[in-house]
């Protein structure tokens, strides 16, 4: 285990954990409730921490990428159903983080909106061919720790640090209304789903075997999945304590990203401001790579492909076909004129529905003592896999109704 | 929230055109009152950029014509003080902001309770 390696993999994965829906329910949770959903966010990230840990094991024993094994697990029809979902799920995540980009673009430079998606979807396209994997995933992860400056804030804001780390105890709050209490269902369920986006396993494990991992680098896995995510999860709730401190007493509920920024202009001022704004350009940037690659990986491994980033882009042509498509789809999808909020909610909305879909055959692998041998489920893994997985598995059945009940959280 | 969220809700719901149904676009235009309100307050700080507290006003502006839009009752005293809002120049003072987004406030607090 190379430290140096594994730190800069650590600090990518703490630039790259929050994305556009994160941002956008971690402001507008704490808005609304204060500080009684930070344990959402922190009970959520302990879930992508136990399958993102299963599916780079997954990729370092097996040496083949979840998407590959769960066509042989699932068979063709049912592979296909999960396949069909993943990638609408991903194709609206990509486009609102492609749409965020755009947006907060026009926040630094007041270049204008959809002109700012086109050339923000060609930059992206372009980084992705030019750099390699490894550069690809680290470059926008280690830029995007320009969002500590949230962290920092939060010092600076002085929270009431009692009432914050009571935040952290599972609760609901009390004397809440009907309306309310189902409000505060959609947030912790929409939160649930954009902690745990699907994306973010699809992304891992193909990411692992692009590095080539063995099973000498499952402790790196680990690591990375733990401390990586963890740290990460604290940026996004940061913001929701900024909000919460900043905004609800002064009624907002932010209505566009870019309101996220003021939590760092307030204290910090004009640095502050451009610092945070950096930081989410760069995450949510980011973001939009890991979506549309994810999508790519998918549908190149289902079908047996050539596939990945450690081959030039003309060694796997249809592989390359497929992530430019993607892009250009996304792009489409943000031309139309749809609100980014819209896209978000879209996002976090298919997502949930998809996440049982993609956790069950992973659950299900790793577990298999014939197919890992040594390296399969613990105990406390496997029990932690399949709490989770029921969660997910009631949050994907509540989600659409509690959409509708609350009219996306705003009812 | 968007029309076609609401178009959604009311198909599902059956009850487009009360009051009720435009709570969510209250909530909205008191949330940009307020966000105004801040932006305004900041920029006369000096604690933002000319730039972005620019492209706040317009998205700002533009989110709350939406909700203006989309509002069943627009002749209603809630839909009156969404199109005065909307009227008022980007530069505004916070406090008469703040004043629109207590307005809306009241009035929101007042349907729920109903």
């Amino acid at each position: 285990m190379n430290p140096l390696e594994l730190t800069l993999g650590i600090m990518t994965a703490v630039g790259g954990f929050v994305d556009i829906s994160e941002l956008v329910f971690a402001a507008k949770a704490g808005s609304t409730f204060g500080f009684a959903l930070i344990w959402v966010f922190a009970f959520s990230t302990v879930g992508i921490i136990v399958f993102s840990e299963m599916s780079g094991r997954v990729a370092a024993v097996a040496k083949q990428p979840v998407f590959n094994l769960m066509r042989h697990r699932l068979g063709l029809k049912l592979g296909l159903v999960v396949l069909a979902a993943s990638i609408i799920s991903n194709l609206i995540t990509c486009a609102a983080e492609i749409g965020g980009v755009a947006l907060i673009l026009n926040y630094l430079t007041g270049a204008p909106y959809l002109p700012m998606t086109i050339a923000v979807t060609l930059g992206l396209i372009v980084s992705i061919w030019v750099l390699p994997f490894k550069w690809i995933e680290r470059a926008y992860g280690l830029l995007g720790l320009f969002m500590i400056i949230f962290a920092v804030a939060l010092f600076a804001n002085h929270p009431p640090w009692h009432e914050l780390a009571s935040g952290f105890v599972p609760q609901v709050p009390k004397g809440l209304s009907t309306k309310e209490l189902l409000n505060f269902g959609y947030f912790a369920v929409a939160i649930v789903s954009a902690v745990m986006f699907p994306y973010e396993v699809y992304f891992y494990s193909s990411g692992g075997i692009e590095e080539g991992w063995g099973p000498k680098d499952i402790l790196t896995n680990r690591l990375t999945s733990i401390l990586g995510m963890g740290l990460g999860s604290l940026l996004a709730i940061s913001i929701l304590a900024n909000s919460a401190i900043l905004f609800g007493p002064v009624n907002v509920d932010p209505e566009i990203p870019g309101s996220v920024a003021l939590e760092a202009a307030i204290p910090f001022g004009k640095w502050g401001l451009v610092i945070a704004l950096l930081g989410m350009l760069f995450a949510v940037a980011g973001a939009g790579v890991e979506t549309c690659l994810a999508n790519a990986y998918s549908i190149a491994q289902f079908f047996g492909w050539q596939w990945g980033r450690h081959k030039k882009p003309w060694e796997a042509p249809r592989f390359t076909l497929t992530w430019i498509v993607l892009f250009l789809a996304a792009l489409v999808l943000v031309l139309t004129g749809v609100n980014v909020m819209t896209l978000v909610e879209f996002a976090v909305l298919f997502s949930i529905l998809v996440l049982p879909l993609t956790y069950l055959p992973l659950l299900l692998l790793s577990g298999d003592r014939e197919f890992m041998g040594q390296y399969a489920n613990g105990s406390t893994t496997r029990a932690l896999g399949w709490f989770y997985f029921g969660i997910v598995a009631a949050a994907a059945v509540a989600a659409l109704p509690l959409y509708l009940l609350t009219s996306g959280g705003n009812g | 929230m968007r029309r076609r969220t609401a178009l959604v809700f009311i198909l599902l719901t059956g009850c487009g055109k009360s009051p009720q149904s435009d709570i969510q676009y209250i909530k909205q235009a008191r949330s940009i009152a307020a966000e105004w309100a801040l932006v305004n307050e900041q920029a006369s700080a000096g604690q933002i950029t000319a730039i972005y507290a620019s492209s706040m006003h317009r998205w700002l502006h533009d989110e709350l014509r939406t909700a203006s839009k989309s509002l069943s009752q627009p002749h209603s005293r809630y839909g009156l003080e969404i199109r005065v809002l909307l009227a008022e120049p980007k530069d505004t003072s916070p406090d008469r902001l703040q004043r629109h987004a207590a307005q809306l406030k009241q009035i929101e607090s007042h349907l729920e309770s109903a």
